[in-house]
């Protein structure tokens, strides 16, 4: 090709030609990330994402942020250090609500009929927010993993309390005292039921009373700085342009 | 005088950058056959797909599962042999414009590829989580299965593997050896389906029921990862996309 002609009439053309890829490439971002980190999350903390039996105090908000920042941690990678995009933590969590959602609504409530107030998902977008707004002001990949991962882990419970709260009050149901999750759990019997699989509120963390949800989502941010770091590593990897050469 | 009016006729009878149209039919195409899949699972899974010795669940499922096999393998044949068979052999030299006509055409693909990948590792399969947990699981060939692992993976693997193939044998940009991540976003999903067989003999072997985080599931994981893959190509593109308009952006 000749280097002298051009790819465009004129300069209004190429910059539509370039705001048109903006749209492709969004779009294509948003939901091949959508696809990754769904089946990513799905498969290590998704049983606690599904049913609101499963939302107790301790590995709901220990496991899900861990196994939660790895996909915003590696599309940051990408969007802030080579295109000063600052949502990329926001982009790759829609992406994830928008799968759950649709889901949700159109699998566990319209082809198996969970209630949908059984079966939504958590929320992460404050923790998103936080991670890209340190991100963008800071400018340092450390300290977003450090105090980004944190909060991440940290703001996880308190970002899903008020929607959680109402079935976390408890009842009273044939003489035993239990949640109002506990209750739509034993109403809807899965093969996932947590006292089927033996998965309640076991372990020593009751020793602090009330201190479980605080405790553990402390330990949370503290895994999630690391895992920051890795997936960090991961999506630079994942961004690498090379080619590999025939030999 | 002439020759300009031939210029303008030339200039409108040029094909668009972006063909539109091909673009709204490669996303809807997929979202109305899967709305269709869907409402034949709603139908026929409860109704036909409960029970994998009845009469009906060979009717309804596994006769699915055969056109669908064959469906398969014969569309990615005709599709991946016309790609290959109308490939360009002096692809090194075609003018800028056209270089950016078929990224515009590549992209096409990639976005048909979002889309395949949504369905196929996002809706599709945490489907399977709640109908497996509702419904205890009798063979591997379940109603869930059926659409998710032998429908939904092998449509998206059709379509990422056309797309490598449409970029790898138009575009200059990818001439020089092969996009390692290029290959990771398409391989690293592909495997997905072999891994399959991991998960159809732990359930077999060892647990029927279904708990979605089992370790059972992270070869699932491990090569969903793979589509972060799509970051490279998202990199490579932008910097030839940038190359091709450089000059006309300063």
């Amino acid at each position: 090709m000749s280097a002298s002609q051009s790819a465009v009439r004129s300069r209004a053309e190429a910059v539509k030609v370039s705001r048109t890829f903006d749209w492709l490439i969004l779009f294509t971002l948003f939901f091949v990330i959508l696809g990754g980190y769904h089946v990513h999350f799905m498969l290590t903390g998704g049983d606690w994402d599904f049913w609101t039996d499963w939302k107790d105090r301790r590995l709901w908000v220990t496991v899900l942020p861990i196994v939660g920042i790895t996909f915003p941690a590696a599309v940051q990678s990408v969007l802030w250090w080579r295109y000063r995009l600052p949502f990329g933590a926001v982009v790759a969590v829609l992406g994830l609500l928008f799968g759950e959602w649709v889901n949700r609504y159109f699998n566990f409530w319209g082809w198996t009929y969970f209630p949908v107030n059984f079966v939504f998902p958590s929320n992460f977008m404050p923790g998103a927010i936080v991670l890209d707004v340190i991100l963008m002001l800071s400018n340092s990949m450390q300290l977003t993993a450090v105090l980004g991962g944190l909060g991440y882990g940290l703001l996880f419970y308190p970002g899903n309390w008020p929607i959680i709260a109402p079935l976390h009050v408890p009842v009273e149901y044939n003489g035993m005292m239990m949640t109002l999750a506990d209750l739509q759990g034993y109403h809807y019997v899965r093969t996932g039921t947590p006292e089927y699989i033996r998965m309640v509120e076991k372990g020593t963390l009751r020793t602090f009373g009330k201190d479980v949800a605080p405790v553990s989502a402390f330990f949370s941010g503290f895994v999630s700085i690391i895992i920051y770091f890795l997936w960090h590593f991961f999506g630079k990897w994942f961004g690498s342009t090379a080619f590999t050469q025939s030999t | 005088m002439a020759a300009t009016t031939e210029s303008v006729k030339a200039d409108a009878a040029e094909a668009p950058l972006l063909n539109k149209r091909n673009l709204v039919f490669a996303v809807a195409i997929y979202c109305v056959f899967y709305a269709w899949v869907r409402w034949y699972e709603g139908v026929y899974g409860w109704s036909a797909g409960l029970d994998s010795f009845a009469p009906e669940f060979e009717t309804y499922w596994m006769n699915f599962l055969y056109i669908e096999f064959v469906l398969e393998v014969s569309t990615a044949g005709i599709l991946w042999g016309y790609i290959w068979k109308t490939r360009d052999r002096k692809v090194m030299s075609i003018t800028p414009r056209e270089e950016l006509r078929r990224h515009f055409t590549h992209w096409i693909w990639l976005v048909a590829y979002s889309v395949a990948i949504y369905f196929g590792a996002s809706y599709f399969t945490e489907q399977d989580g709640t109908w497996h947990q509702t419904i205890v699981r009798d063979t591997d060939f379940t109603p869930s299965h059926v659409i998710e692992f032998y429908l939904s993976y092998p449509v998206y693997i059709i379509t990422g593997g056309a797309s490598l193939l449409y970029a790898k044998t138009r575009l200059p940009t990818y001439q020089n050896g092969m996009s390692l991540q290029y290959m990771v976003a398409v391989v690293g999903p592909f495997m997905i389906l072999p891994n399959v067989g991991l998960n159809e003999w732990g359930h077999t072997f060892w647990f029927m029921e279904e708990l979605f985080v089992a370790p059972l599931h992270y070869g699932f994981v491990f090569f969903g990862w793979a589509a972060l893959g799509a970051l490279g190509v998202l990199n490579i593109e932008c910097q030839a996309i940038a190359k091709l308009l450089k000059k006309d952006l300063a």
